[in-house]
């Protein structure tokens, strides 16, 4: 992973890319400039907790589909048990995917959840109990979007191998066949 | 020639690289094997529609696209999708309904109804309250979330002073409240699943919000009295068959005491602020 997004190409979904950004940022923003003017801790909390819970719905159902064509989610099946659900587009369509696009995903969710990380170092220093209240929530949020991409995205690299090797194993069998046949 | 593959190689003379190509197409559209389908359709939710938005694999075509196309296709979270085109799914992905090429307006509105349909199983009388476990098999914690926050803004309205901290404790006291009385059923031996459980006490808390919207209103405090305990009995009602059949019947009484000390709690809270 480079410090630079790739060069030669645009963004291909910008309006995408920019929901996904602004949220994280209006979150952070919010709470950093707040302490300076708003001495209401209940705004605060509900506005950043509010931000912070747009930008999971975004990340996990919007721009996780366009940017990267990942999606996860969790089910309970019949037997009661739960199960993580990974989903992602085949091989082509990944391969297609615009680079600068998931450049951008990944490189802003570990951004903000290193924010976040920063800010409760600063909270835990100055013994704000109740404004890591408020970090920790977006903390588990950020969090959690990253682990479930992650997994998502090694799930999807893992189908992928397995594919591969599945066609190269179907190919090798049908031209020995085949070789068996003519002879 | 046959082989125990399930995808039938084309009999016509191709080079091999047009043989994987068309495997990879033959496979997609016939199997699960490489993309997950999209989690069926359940009862009592609304259905995922099959719709694959052309202009979403447009833009990844080859030369690329101008960007009026692909800006068409994604819309803004509020605001409502453009019909997309009509489905991709022939060479695509398949008759399989997949939600990564759904449009996002549909998305929120599958989120909704499930948030809706998720409170009427808890929380209202229905046929499926005998089988806890499948009554929130699509649990999701949207709903609790905007429940404990609205609560804890309405504590803090009520109250006149430190309403800051009314607010941080309540929403802490039912957000810790919520995992250790999980962790509580869990380590009874219960059969629960930890989110299902948390969902399921977060949307147990709807009558108290319910009752902490009238006292909000209502400063009378017999009247106070009657709709907490009201509200109180409701929402123990509504959690005793989930948390009950998730232990053994002899643990019972061990697993739903914390809960209802936690609900009793948050009545007494809604009523001695002032």
């Amino acid at each position: 992973m480079d410090l630079n997004p790739p060069a030669g190409e645009n963004y291909a979904n910008p309006k995408t890319c920019l929901f996904h950004v602004i949220f994280k940022a209006a979150a952070l923003a919010f709470y950093i400039l707040s302490a300076l003017f708003i001495n209401n801790f209940v705004i605060i909390f509900v506005v950043t907790v509010l931000l912070a819970a747009l930008d999971f719905w975004v990340v996990k159902n919007v721009s996780g589909r366009i940017l990267v064509g990942l999606r996860w989610w969790n089910e309970i099946n019949d037997l009661g048990e739960s199960v993580w659900k990974f989903e992602s587009l085949d091989q082509e369509s990944l391969a297609r995917m615009n680079k600068k696009d998931s450049w951008l995903f990944w490189w802003t969710l570990y951004l903000a959840a290193a924010a976040w990380i920063v800010l409760a170092i600063f909270s835990l220093i100055r013994l704000q109990a109740d404004y890591l209240l408020v970090i920790g929530v977006c903390l588990t949020l950020s969090i959690a979007n990253i682990v479930g991409f992650t997994k998502c995205r090694k799930d999807a690299k893992q189908k992928i191998q397995q594919f591969a090797s599945q066609t190269i194993a179907s190919r090798v069998t049908s031209t020995i066949q085949s070789a068996f046949s003519v002879v | 020639m046959s082989h125990s593959d399930t995808v039938p190689l084309h009999q016509s003379s191709q080079s091999d690289i047009d043989e994987i190509e068309s495997l990879i197409n033959a496979s997609v559209q016939s199997g699960p094997t490489t993309v997950l389908p999209a989690r069926p359709p359940s009862p009592p939710r609304a259905s995922i529609p099959v719709v694959s938005s052309s202009p979403f694999i447009q833009s990844n075509l080859p030369p690329p696209p101008p960007l009026s196309s692909s800006n068409q296709k994604v819309p803004s979270v509020p605001a409502p999708a453009p019909p997309p085109p009509p489905s991709f799914g022939a060479s695509g992905f398949g008759p399989v309904p997949n939600t990564l090429t759904e449009p996002v307006w549909d998305t929120v509105k599958r989120d909704l109804s499930r948030i809706v349909s998720n409170l009427k199983l808890v929380v209202f009388p229905n046929p499926y309250r005998e089988d806890p476990g499948k009554a929130l098999r699509d649990w999701d914690l949207w709903g609790p979330f905007f429940f404990i926050v609205f609560l804890g803004l309405a504590l803090s309205w009520s109250a006149s002073v430190k309403k800051s901290e009314v607010f941080a404790v309540a929403f802490a006291l039912l957000a810790a409240g919520a995992v250790i009385l999980t962790l509580n059923v869990l380590l009874l031996g219960g059969h629960i699943i930890f989110f299902q459980s948390l969902s399921l006490l977060g949307y147990c808390l709807f009558p108290l919000v319910v009752g902490a919207v009238i006292c909000m209103l209502k400063d009378n405090v017999m009247l106070k009295v009657i709709a907490v305990s009201v509200t109180l009995a409701w929402s123990s009602w509504a959690a005793y068959p989930f948390m009950s059949s998730a232990v053994n019947p002899r643990r019972k009484a061990l697993a739903l005491y914390p809960v209802f000390l936690m609900y009793v709690s948050v009545g007494f809270l809604i009523i001695a602020i002032d």
